[in-house]
Order: C-alpha cells, then sequence, then structure tokens
C-alpha cells in the first residue's frame, strides 16, 4: 500500500495542470518531508501525517493555490449574462406555450387535457433550459476570446465619456435584449433546421413541416450569431462606433435576405396554394423589400448620425492645479 | 467570536496578504527551500501557512522575482528559492514603498489616538 503522502501528492497531482503537475507533485513532496523530519523526526507516523496533511487541506483546495483563478464567466460579463438570462426566462416560457397552443388550435386536432397542460409545460421548460445553455454557451465563448475582442478597446479617457442623449451610448435594455432575443431566434431556427422547415409543432408529422433551404437557414443562425456577438461587445464597451453600427448592419441585411428564403417565400407559397387568386402578386418579394427598406432606413439614420458626430478630443486636457 | 473580533480577522487576512510577498523577498538574499523559509519567518515573529507560502514562492518565480534549483546532493533532493537581479530590485522598491506607507500610517493612526 502507497504512504499516506504519496496518496495525497497524487491527489493533488490529479488537479494541477499536466505541463506543471511532475514539478509541483516533487517540491510540494520534499517540503512535506521537510516538515514532517523537522517535527517528528525521521520516523514520522501515520498520525503525525495525517496531522501535517490535516493543516495542508484538501488536495483539491492545495491544487487550486497553485493555479490561476479562472472564469467560465467572469464577473465583468455575469451582471450582463444575468440580465439577458432573465429576459429570457421571461420570454421563452409565454412564446413556447403560446406556439404550442397555437399549433394545436390551427391543427384541427382534438387535445386531450395532456395535451393543453402537460406538454406545454414540459416544452417552456425544455426550452427554457436550452436557451439558458445556449446564452451560458456565447458568454462562455465570450469569455474565452474576451483578450481578442477587447483588444480595440481604448484606454479609459474621461473625456470620451459620452454626454447625455449621445447616439454613441449604449441603451442596454435593448442591448440585452437583442442578445435574448437573438437567442430565442438561434434556437427557434436550430429546431427548424433539425426538422427540416418550419412547424409550429413540437412532434411534428412530414404534413405539418414547410420545408426550407438548409443552406440559407444556416447562414440565418450564423448571421443571428454575429449580431449576438456584436451586441456583447458593444454591452461591455458601453458604447457604439460606425464600425460596430456597420457590422450589425451588415449581418442584419444579410438576415433580411435569409429570411426571404426560408421564412417569406415558403410560408407565401403555402398561402398561395390555399388562395390561388394571389398567385401572381409576389407577395414575398414585396415583404422582403419593404422589410430591408425599413431595415436600412432605421440603421442607415443611426450610422450617419454615428459618423457625424464628432470624436471627442482623444488626450484629457491637462489640468491647472496653481490657484 | 464576536462581530468586531471577526471583521478584524478578514481584515487581517487582508493585511497580511499585502505584506507577505514583501516578507518573503526580504529573506531571500540566501537560498532557502519551502520549510526552511516558513522557520525563518516564524522565528522573526511572522506565521505563515504551508499552503500559502509554497503557492506563493512559485507564483514569484514565474514572475522572475525569484530563481529557484533543484539540489539533489542531500538524501532527499529539495528546491532552493533565491532573488533574482529583478527580485531584488522589486525588493528595493517595494521596501521603500513600504517605509513611506508605514510612517504615513503611523502619523495617521497617532494623530487618531492623541485626539
Amino acid at each position: 500500500m502507497s504512504s499516506l503522502l504519496e496518496r495525497y501528492v497524487q491527489q493533488v497531482g490529479r488537479y494541477l495542470p499536466r505541463h506543471e503537475r511532475a514539478e509541483i507533485q516533487a517540491e510540494l513532496r520534499s517540503q512535506l518531508q521537510d516538515q514532517l523530519e523537522d517535527r517528528f523526526g525521521a520516523e514520522a507516523t501515520e498520525a503525525d501525517v495525517t496531522a501535517v496533511l490535516t493543516e495542508m487541506g484538501p488536495p483539491h483546495r492545495v491544487a487550486a493555490s497553485y493555479t490561476q483563478e479562472r472564469y467560465l464567466i467572469g464577473p465583468t460579463i455575469y451582471p450582463i449574462l444575468m440580465m439577458v438570462l432573465r429576459q429570457g426566462w421571461l420570454l421563452v416560457p409565454v412564446i413556447v406555450i403560446f406556439l404550442h397552443l397555437f399549433g394545436l388550435l390551427i391543427s384541427g386536432q382534438t387535445a386531450s387535457l395532456t395535451n393543453l397542460l402537460l406538454e406545454p409545460l414540459l416544452a417552456a421548460l425544455q426550452a427554457t433550459l436550452s436557451f439558458s445553455a445556449i446564452v451560458v454557451l456565447i458568454f462562455a465563448l465570450y469569455q474565452r476570446f474576451e483578450r481578442e475582442f477587447e483588444k480595440e478597446f481604448d484606454p479609459f479617457n474621461p473625456a470620451q465619456l459620452p454626454e447625455v442623449n449621445d447616439p454613441h451610448t449604449v441603451d442596454r435594455a435593448e442591448a440585452t435584449g437583442g442578445v435574448a432575443a437573438g437567442t430565442i431566434v438561434m434556437l427557434v431556427l436550430s429546431y427548424f433546421l433539425s426538422v427540416g422547415g418550419l412547424t409550429l409543432r413540437l412532434n411534428p408529422t412530414p404534413g405539418d413541416i414547410i420545408p426550407v433551404p438548409a443552406s440559407w437557414m444556416i447562414v440565418l443562425i450564423v448571421s443571428g450569431f454575429g449580431m449576438v456577438i456584436v451586441q456583447l461587445v458593444v454591452l461591455r464597451r458601453n458604447r457604439w462606433n460606425s464600425g460596430l453600427w456597420l457590422t450589425e448592419m451588415i449581418l442584419e441585411m444579410v438576415g433580411v435576405i435569409c429570411l426571404y428564403f426560408v421564412l417569406y417565400r415558403p410560408l407565401v407559397e403555402r398561402f398561395v396554394q390555399s388562395n390561388p387568386a394571389l398567385g401572381d402578386i409576389p407577395l414575398a418579394e414585396i415583404i422582403a423589400v419593404i422589410s430591408g427598406v425599413l431595415s436600412l432606413l432605421n440603421n442607415g439614420t443611426r450610422l450617419i448620425r454615428l459618423l457625424n458626430t464628432s470624436p471627442r478630443d482623444p488626450v484629457p486636457k491637462a489640468v491647472s492645479t496653481s490657484r | 467570536m464576536t462581530e468586531a473580533s471577526e471583521v478584524v480577522s478578514q481584515l487581517q487576512q487582508e493585511l497580511r496578504r499585502g505584506v507577505v510577498v514583501l516578507a518573503v523577498l526580504s529573506q531571500m538574499d540566501t537560498a532557502s527551500y519551502g520549510y526552511s523559509l516558513i522557520q525563518r519567518l516564524a522565528e522573526r515573529g511572522l506565521e505563515i501557512e504551508e499552503g500559502t507560502l509554497y503557492p506563493l514562492m512559485r507564483r514569484l518565480e514565474k514572475q522572475g522575482l525569484l530563481a529557484s534549483e533543484w539540489d539533489t546532493s542531500e538524501a532527499r533532493p529539495r528546491k532552493y528559492y533565491r532573488l533574482s537581479d529583478l527580485g531584488r530590485e522589486v525588493l528595493a522598491q517595494l521596501s521603500a514603498e513600504w517605509f513611506a506607507t508605514a510612517a504615513v500610517m503611523r502619523r495617521l493612526l497617532d494623530g487618531e489616538t492623541h485626539e
């Protein structure tokens, strides 16, 4: 049987990074042996070893003291995470329950009490958990690559603090709402992608699904993910700039184009099947153009305001201390 | 434990956390291994737990303030640490900072006591 000390050192090693493990273990072993020898002489009993190891503390704590603190989600973005999660926890169950009941209603199927009560609740729970998992994953990714995202951050300069009503200022509620909504949309789109098209049913049969092109769906999910990341960067910076707004605008335009293929056109085609008289009107194209123009107008106006706002003096003016 | 002594205990820990690096650097002009340093500091009135000191020495080595070397000539191998050139420079600056802070604190606390 291995000695108590050796078992302890091995356990500490289990919690250490591989590249440092052997070195720290050797050092710890030597330090513990020094301590035992000094306190109890060459013949330390198992009780003596137990006393020393108890003073040292549990192996995982000793190992943790050798390594730097690392976060899955650090204190700087944790408050933003909680804001986004709270918004999602309010929205997701309501949306899922509504869609579930609406789906039942339009399907014309008779629903048992279980269908009406239990299934929507379970679906809401499942969707809320999925939403939380995706949001945490996005924030964890952001944390992992935070340095890259924040590399371009300017050093803090009080002279650059935004004016009241400055167009650069971030509306935090809007931005966190954007992250929550973006995540919900990605969640819904991923579900559509997995079942092969648009549906309001949670366990759809092929007849319940309106097929859509998967490639456009993937592009839409990616652009949605990009928009969520932009919102996160903006929330951390607490400030828009024209580059970030332009990125957001381009991603939104990509989204509008994708929506034409994955939403407007399939829905209009289904609608025209039941209303052939409307077949000559390019409804999908009209909707896409209108949404594109509205998006361009909204984002373009903001972009022009951002571009027209003169940048502040990057160097703080010297403050005279003489009286 | 009373409320006051609980607060004092927490603040004492914070105070010690701030001085322990300086205390360690001050004793590293001659090469020392972990346990010998604990003893030396204890003899001079500063008790530091093993679980605090051993990782700290390794961190200071990573920062370049200490240099280390394994001595395998004895019955058991030991890792010896000593001040590096950078560590010596940092120690000098930190010591000056410490004395200046201590002088200020003495003035502040004396003033507080005599008012």
